[in-house]
Parts: structure tokens; C-alpha cells; sequence
């Protein structure tokens, strides 16, 4: 019963085909930038481009979660937004930034969870219930520094200090590295794996694929399809949290308009690597990749001259591209049942 | 025969090898009403679906108006003057009774939608039929024999003449019962032709010129109503001999395992109450709508009860959600497998360990991959499903495959009843013998087994009890090694009289 090829097995993981598409055209976009632009592959700009996939991988992680579950989330983007302003604003009025990473993360979590509770327990359509925490969210980003981007999170450390908290921050989620390689993809890398690990080894995974396939075989099978619903939520809220610590870390203070738009970009990853829109199907590992890809592609393009109007026209290409593939295949799948169980 | 409005002669239909429709021949002359009957899953269904172009005959042909139709598709169909008045209505429930009935040919002036005169031409379908109603209002907002006349006035304005009703009463009161019926004597008036479908008998002395009666996919008899009785009529949809084998194996009836009283769930369960022993199957029978599934819906907490009292071994339960039954140890494979019953996008593996997954996961919430290996392994064995690896999609699979891994993953645990809702619709014989295996071994084991089924032979087979349910009330319970099909049926019609006409 079991499948002793090695190869066969991982083929036979679910959605592994747009996946493995993903991974190759991402292989060929790294070699023709390359061979465009040789300083595309040197080190420091690859080691940028690891930390540049950061946030977008968050996101998408953030979006795949609810994407998987059938739903959707508008509020990443202003969750991510909302979490520089308040670590930033802490901050620089002189928190302690372990105290500050406690509290904005509390915050986003809360939003998750409310989202979460409006969709599944108060049955709102996703797509309303995130819209109104979308701008719920943002109001409260723009409410916490009394309408201003905040100053520098190093502004009450006093002069003398050379090495401070704040500093230390931002080494974690953004400066530091840790055997050559950032520390905040270090930090992703083991986001990545827990929530992989979550997704695809839990019962709360199996719950997520379950409700997102079909809710109400799942809810008879005994599911807790609110719980299920709202664990997607937290966890989204989660990483868009921490994308939000990486947004403040980068530039060392807060803007109000952090993370504007990223829950698209947050969709265009999880459908790039294979997430589909409908619900029950995609694995993590295609979200790095559809992130790799977005990034990759900002990045080559940019090496190889192309201006950032060619280069939102090409991402959008890419996104309808991978997506109307993965269409085209799986019709061609339907029809080919529908023609096996008519005839026999 | 020239006046014959539909012929259908020789018609055979399969599903994935099993026939619904054996050689079945029909017709219809205009001007009459033709009773179509026979039990559930006869072919009546299936025969009107080939007639409006739903589906495609393997073999037969079709006459309409004596031209011969070779390539029937709905559209096609719908040409010819062939209309379907749904049990379920298929309305837009948002938009005007006009923009209903003029849905996909709506008519325009200058490129804009010409409201005004659809709304006069929709009044005239209308009072066509004496209907009152503004053909601006919202189809939502009125009353369920209003929408169906509607419907009816829909399929006349796109010059229907085969009108094809199917249980157009079932959700009608006496009064708009008796507008039906005025509705309908006028249509055959003007010449058209009427096929009626229903399982209340009483009903076709009002309106009813002929019969046809199917009987498992085929044509029995067809006859003039006024030549024939209520009683030959049962006999022949009945038939009288009982042909499938049914594996039954006698054991000791032990103790009271379940108890529901007093069970209450809206309008399709009322005042419900049994029991169930260990070493029994209590089968549940009724016709379509009678509320059985609505029943095992209410016991497993997937629809709300209004009241009940359940009692597993004695202790009492209280069950709110699915999640609770199954905690206690009540179980339901559910009758609609592809809404209901699977995951169709996700692995057999995973469908499966879906509801099994509290006791395969470690206590930190790890699915342990052995652990659910060899449990998907086992139920695929104990089942004989065929599959070429758990991997691959449970959508993929047959109905009698996929019926059997909806039954799979609830067996692979422990539980102390079982509620099988229509386990073998669709399915082919030898799938269905190995499911009544099964539950022989569950009730041998001492495990509760409700057998809810719309097949009296299987019923009659397998069960040693059946209540029949009709219209939410249980209306009797019979000892399924004396009862017959006839007991059965008669109990499934005691319906509350609404055609308060003469005595039947």
C-alpha cells in the first residue's frame, strides 16, 4: 500500500506539480539574470535577496494559511503596517523592546483572532470581515503616533551606550548575521518549518485542508471548523506580525504606511507556488517559491535595466500565467474523469 | 397512435455499469395528464431527465410530435416544448418573478433591458393562468406555490407543451393544492400534455387520465386510471417478489443502547421517538422528503433540535454539534456523499483519518504516519475498496468506492452506534453486500446499527426492525421478518389528508 519510490512519493504530495513547476522556473529566472547581469548572482546581492524574500514570504505564509481554508485575508497588509507603528512607537518612547515585541505581537494576534471569530462564528463573508479589519487596522496604525511616522526607536537610548536593546533588535530582524546569513532569514527559515510542520503533520493542519475542501464533510467528521477557521487567522496575523518587526528593524523607526498592499503581493505568492484560491489545496513549500519568484523577478529586473513600470507588468503576467496553467491542467484532469465515467 | 406527443420507445440508460433505465418505453398524448409511478429509484427520475435533454440514453429513440430527436440536449429539449417544474425550484430568489421568467432572453430596447415590457408580458403569462400577482415582486418574497406557479407560468411563456411535474405538491397546503389542480385541468383543456409525478396516490383521482408504473429501471404496465384500482397499483410498484439476496444473520437482542425521545427539529422531524438494542439493525423507512435524514441530521447535531431526549447506555447526552456525538460514541455516514460525505479534493488517506485523527495524532496534536497507514490500510482491505494507491483524490474514485470510504473512515474507530444513511444508493451488488457484511459485523459485535434506506427490499432484508416515517412523524414500526412491502408503503403515505375531496 505504501509507495517505496522515493521520487514517486513526493510527486504524490499534493499540489508538489505546480510546486516543482515553481521551483524550475525559478531556476531558469536565476541563470537568465545571471547571464544578463553577472553582479545578479554575486554575493552580497544574493545575501540581499534572501532578506528582500523575508517579508513576502511572511505574508504569503500569512495568506496561504487562510487561502487553504477556502478564505481570505485583506488585513495582512495593514496588520504588518500596524505592528511597525506600535513597536516603533514603543520604542522610541524608551520600551524595553522585549516588553514592545510582546505587546505589538498581541495586538496582531488580536486582530487574527477577530478575524477569525467574524468569519467563522459570526458567518461574515472573509472578504467583508478583513476588509473592515483592513482599514481597522490601518486606523489604528496611523492613531498610535498621533497620526506621524515615528521617530528613530534609538531616540531615548542615551548617547553613551554603544550597544543597546534597540540595536540588538535590530540586528535580529534585520542587520544582524549569523554564519554569513542573515539572522532574519534565519528567523523565517524557522517560521517556515514550524508552520510547514503545523500544515502538513498536525491534526489542526489535516483541519485546515479539511474545512477548506469541503466544510461541511468536515464539520460531520466531527471538525471544529470555527476553531479550525480561526487558528488560520491567528497564525496569519502571526507572521504579518512579524513582518511588521521586520518592517520597523529595517528602517529603525515606524511608518504608518508599512506593508501597504502586501496582502496582494501575500496572494500572488501563495497562488504563484501552487496555494489555490478555492480552498484545500497548496503546500508551504510552493508559497517560498511563488515568494523567491516575486522577489527574484523585482530584483533581475531591476540588474537588467528594466524599469519598475516593465517590471509590475511582467509580475502581473506571471501571476495570471501560473495560475491559468495550473486552470488549464486541471480542467484537462476533469474532463478526462468525466469522459472515464460516462463511458464505463 | 398519431396523437402521441412524446414517444419513448426501448430506452436504456447505465451509470457506471449499474442501469437505472432498461429497455423502458413511454408516451404521452396531448391533452392528457399521465401519472408516472413507481418507488424510489424505479427510473422515473432518470427517464423525465432523458426526455428534457439532462441526460443521454444509451440506446432507445424519442418521438416528439412524431419527429424522432436524436441529439436531445436541454436546449434542444427546451426548443421542442419540453419543461421541468423541479421538486426543488431553480429560481433566482433576488430577482422580480419577470426577471425570472425572462432569464436568459430577456428582451432589450436600444441595447438597455426593456423592463416595461417584460413586466406586461410577464402579467399576461400570469393572469394566462389566473394568477394575481405584480410581476415586479421579488421572487423571494413570496410563498413557495406562488414561486411554483411561476415556474409553470415560466415554461408556458416559452411555449412548453410537455410539462413535466415532479412531487409539485409536497410543499403545498390543501388551498394552493386546489390551485394546482385548477391550474392544471386548464392546461389539459388547451391541448397540453402533462406528466406527474408523485408518490401521493390518493392525490391522481383529481387530475389523473393515465398511469405508467416503473419498477426498478423498468416499464411494468401502463394503464387508464378509471380501468384500475389503488391497491393493483401499489402491487405493481411493488412487484412481489424480493430479488436480491440479503446476507441477514440472526443474534440475540442485549440491551437498550439508544433511546431518542421527543425529538423535535423544525417541520421535518416531529415528535420522534425509539430505540435501538445491541444485536439489532433498526432499519428507518419512508419515501424522498419524509424526514429521515433529517432525523439522523438532528440526533448527530448537525441541524438544531427544537427538543429531544437521547440516552446512550443509559446515561442521558446531550448533542449540539457532530463533535459532540462523536464523543459519545454516535457515528453517521451521511447520504449525500459528495456534499456531505467527502472531501473530494483531499486523499483518501486523508478522508479517512479525517474523523480518526484524535485518536492517530499524538497528544501534542503529531499525526503519527504508521499509526495512519496502517489504519487507511486496513479499512481499505476490510472494504475491499479498489484503488490504485490512498494517495490519489477521493473525487477520483466511483460512487461505490467512494460510498464505501465514507463508511470506511467511521468504522476504523470505536463507537457504540452507527447510523448508515442510504449506504447503498448507487452503488452495484457486490459493494452493497460487502456494506451489509459490515454491518452484520458491527451488530454481532454489540454495536448499534440505524439502517436509514429508501430500497423496502433491502430494508425488509437486512433490518429486524423498521419504523416508517411520513412527513416527520413516525407512523409505525414493523417486525421486518413479517412485514411486507405493501405494510410498509401504506404506512409511508398516512399522510395528513390535505385534498379533503371523497373518500379514496
Amino acid at each position: 500500500m505504501t509507495n517505496d519510490n522515493p521520487l514517486k512519493r513526493i510527486l504524490a504530495v499534493r499540489g508538489m506539480g505546480q510546486v516543482l513547476t515553481a521551483a524550475a522556473g525559478l531556476l531558469i529566472m536565476c541563470v537568465v539574470f545571471s547571464y544578463v547581469n553577472p553582479s545578479f548572482a554575486s554575493g552580497r546581492n544574493l545575501a540581499n535577496l534572501l532578506r528582500q524574500i523575508v517579508p513576502i514570504l511572511l505574508v504569503g505564509i500569512a495568506q496561504s494559511y487562510v487561502l487553504i481554508t477556502g478564505n481570505i485575508d485583506l488585513s495582512i497588509g495593514s496588520v504588518l503596517g500596524m505592528s511597525c507603528m506600535i513597536s516603533a512607537t514603543l520604542m522610541s518612547g524608551g520600551m524595553h523592546p522585549l516588553a514592545a515585541v510582546a505587546l505589538t505581537m498581541a495586538a496582531a494576534l488580536a486582530i487574527g483572532w477577530l478575524n477569525g471569530a467574524l468569519v467563522s462564528r459570526c458567518r461574515l463573508p472573509p472578504f467583508i470581515a478583513t476588509l473592515g479589519t483592513m482599514i481597522i487596522a490601518r486606523g489604528i496604525a496611523q492613531l498610535v503616533n498621533g497620526n506621524r511616522n515615528t521617530d528613530s526607536i534609538r531616540k531615548m537610548v542615551p548617547a553613551d551606550v554603544v550597544y543597546s536593546a534597540q540595536d540588538a533588535f535590530r540586528d535580529i530582524f534585520y542587520l544582524g548575521k549569523t554564519f554569513g546569513i542573515h539572522n532574519c532569514v534565519w528567523l523565517t527559515l524557522l517560521i517556515f518549518t514550524f508552520f510547514a510542520f503545523l500544515l502538513s503533520k498536525t491534526r489542526t493542519g489535516r483541519h485546515i485542508y479539511a474545512v477548506g475542501s469541503n466544510i461541511e464533510a468536515a464539520r460531520l467528521s466531527g471538525v471544529d471548523t470555527a476553531r479550525t477557521v480561526t487558528v488560520a487567522y491567528v497564525v496569519s496575523a502571526f507572521c504579518a506580525g512579524t513582518a511588521g518587526l521586520y518592517t520597523t528593524a529595517l528602517s529603525g523607526m515606524g511608518a504608518m504606511d508599512a506593508g501597504n498592499m502586501y496582502e496582494l503581493y501575500a496572494v500572488a505568492a501563495a497562488v504563484i507556488g501552487g496555494v489555490s484560491t478555492l480552498g484545500g489545496q497548496g503546500i508551504l513549500l510552493g508559497t517560498v517559491f511563488g515568494a523567491s519568484i516575486w522577489c527574484v523577478l523585482k530584483n533581475g529586473l531591476q540588474f537588467a535595466g528594466v524599469s519598475v513600470a516593465y517590471q509590475n507588468i511582467v509580475i502581473g503576467v506571471i501571476v495570471i500565467v501560473s495560475v491559468l496553467l495550473d486552470v488549464i491542467v486541471r480542467t484537462d484532469m476533469l474532463k478526462g474523469k468525466f469522459k472515464k465515467k460516462t463511458t464505463s | 397512435m398519431g396523437d402521441h406527443i412524446v414517444e419513448m420507445n426501448h430506452i436504456s440508460k447505465a451509470f457506471s455499469g449499474v442501469k437505472a433505465l432498461d429497455d423502458v418505453s413511454f408516451n404521452l398524448k396531448a391533452g392528457e395528464v399521465m401519472a408516472l409511478l413507481g418507488e424510489n429509484g424505479a427510473g422515473k427520475s432518470t427517464l423525465m431527465k432523458v426526455l428534457s435533454g439532462v441526460y443521454t440514453r444509451d440506446a432507445g429513440t424519442v418521438l416528439i410530435d412524431g419527429q424522432p430527436v436524436d441529439d436531445l440536449t436541454p436546449a434542444r429539449a427546451q426548443s421542442l416544448g419540453v419543461a421541468m417544474i423541479h421538486q426543488e425550484l431553480n429560481m433566482c430568489t433576488h430577482l422580480s418573478i419577470a426577471e425570472n421568467i425572462f432569464l436568459g432572453r430577456e428582451i432589450t430596447r436600444h441595447g438597455a433591458l426593456a423592463d416595461a415590457e417584460m413586466n406586461r408580458l410577464a402579467r399576461e403569462a400570469l393572469s394566462r393562468l389566473n394568477i394575481d400577482l405584480d410581476p415586479a415582486t421579488v421572487v423571494g418574497d413570496i410563498s413557495v406555490s406562488k414561486q411554483q406557479m411561476v415556474e409553470i407560468a415560466k415554461a408556458l411563456s416559452v411555449n412548453a407543451r410537455i410539462l413535466v411535474m415532479d412531487e409539485p405538491t409536497s410543499a403545498l397546503t390543501a388551498r394552493e393544492i386546489e390551485d394546482l389542480f385548477a391550474i392544471i385541468r386548464k392546461l389539459k383543456a388547451e391541448g397540453h400534455g402533462i406528466i406527474y409525478i408523485s408518490h401521493r396516490l390518493d392525490e391522481l383521482r383529481h387530475i389523473v387520465d393515465r398511469v405508467t408504473i416503473m419498477r426498478d429501471g423498468r416499464f411494468i404496465t401502463s394503464m387508464n386510471f378509471a380501468d384500475t384500482t389503488m391497491d393493483e397499483i401499489v402491487s405493481h410498484m411493488v412487484g412481489r417478489e424480493i430479488k436480491e439476496k440479503f446476507p441477514r444473520i440472526d443474534s440475540r437482542r442485549g440491551r437498550k443502547i439508544f433511546e431518542v425521545k421527543h425529538l423535535n427539529a423544525g417541520k421535518p422531524v416531529r415528535n420522534v421517538g425509539f430505540s435501538v438494542y445491541e444485536g439489532e439493525i433498526l432499519g428507518i423507512a419512508g419515501l424522498m422528503g419524509a424526514g429521515r435524514t433529517e432525523i439522523t441530521r438532528a440526533i448527530f447535531g448537525v441541524d438544531a433540535k427544537d427538543s429531544g431526549e437521547l440516552t446512550l447506555d443509559d446515561t442521558p447526552v446531550v448533542i449540539r454539534s457532530p463533535m459532540d456525538a462523536i464523543r459519545a460514541g454516535i457515528v453517521l455516514a451521511p447520504e449525500d456523499r459528495k456534499k456531505d460525505g467527502l472531501c473530494t479534493r483531499l486523499s483518501i488517506r486523508e478522508n479517512i483519518s479525517l474523523p480518526n485523527l484524535d485518536w492517530i495524532a499524538d497528544r501534542l496534536g503529531v499525526v503519527r504516519g504508521r499509526t495512519e497507514q496502517q489504519t487507511v490500510a486496513k479499512a481499505v482491505a476490510d472494504l475491499s475498496i479498489r484503488l490504485a494507491s490512498p494517495e490519489m483524490n477521493a473525487g477520483n474514485l466511483s460512487g461505490g468506492n467512494q460510498q464505501k470510504v465514507v463508511v470506511a473512515k467511521w468504522l476504523a474507530r470505536t463507537s457504540r452506534l452507527v447510523i448508515f444513511d442510504e449506504p447503498t444508493r448507487g452503488i452495484d451488488v457486490a459493494a452493497k453486500v460487502e456494506i451489509y457484511h459490515l454491518m452484520n459485523r458491527l451488530k454481532q459485535d454489540g454495536i448499534g446499527v440505524v439502517f436509514v434506506s429508501s430500497e423496502m427490499p433491502e430494508l425488509l432484508g437486512m433490518a429486524d426492525r423498521i419504523i416508517v416515517v411520513c412527513e416527520g412523524r413516525i407512523t409505525g414500526e414493523l417486525d421486518a421478518r413479517t412485514a411486507t412491502q405493501n405494510q410498509i408503503l401504506e404506512l409511508a403515505v398516512a399522510f395528513d389528508d390535505k385534498t379533503n375531496g371523497a373518500a379514496a
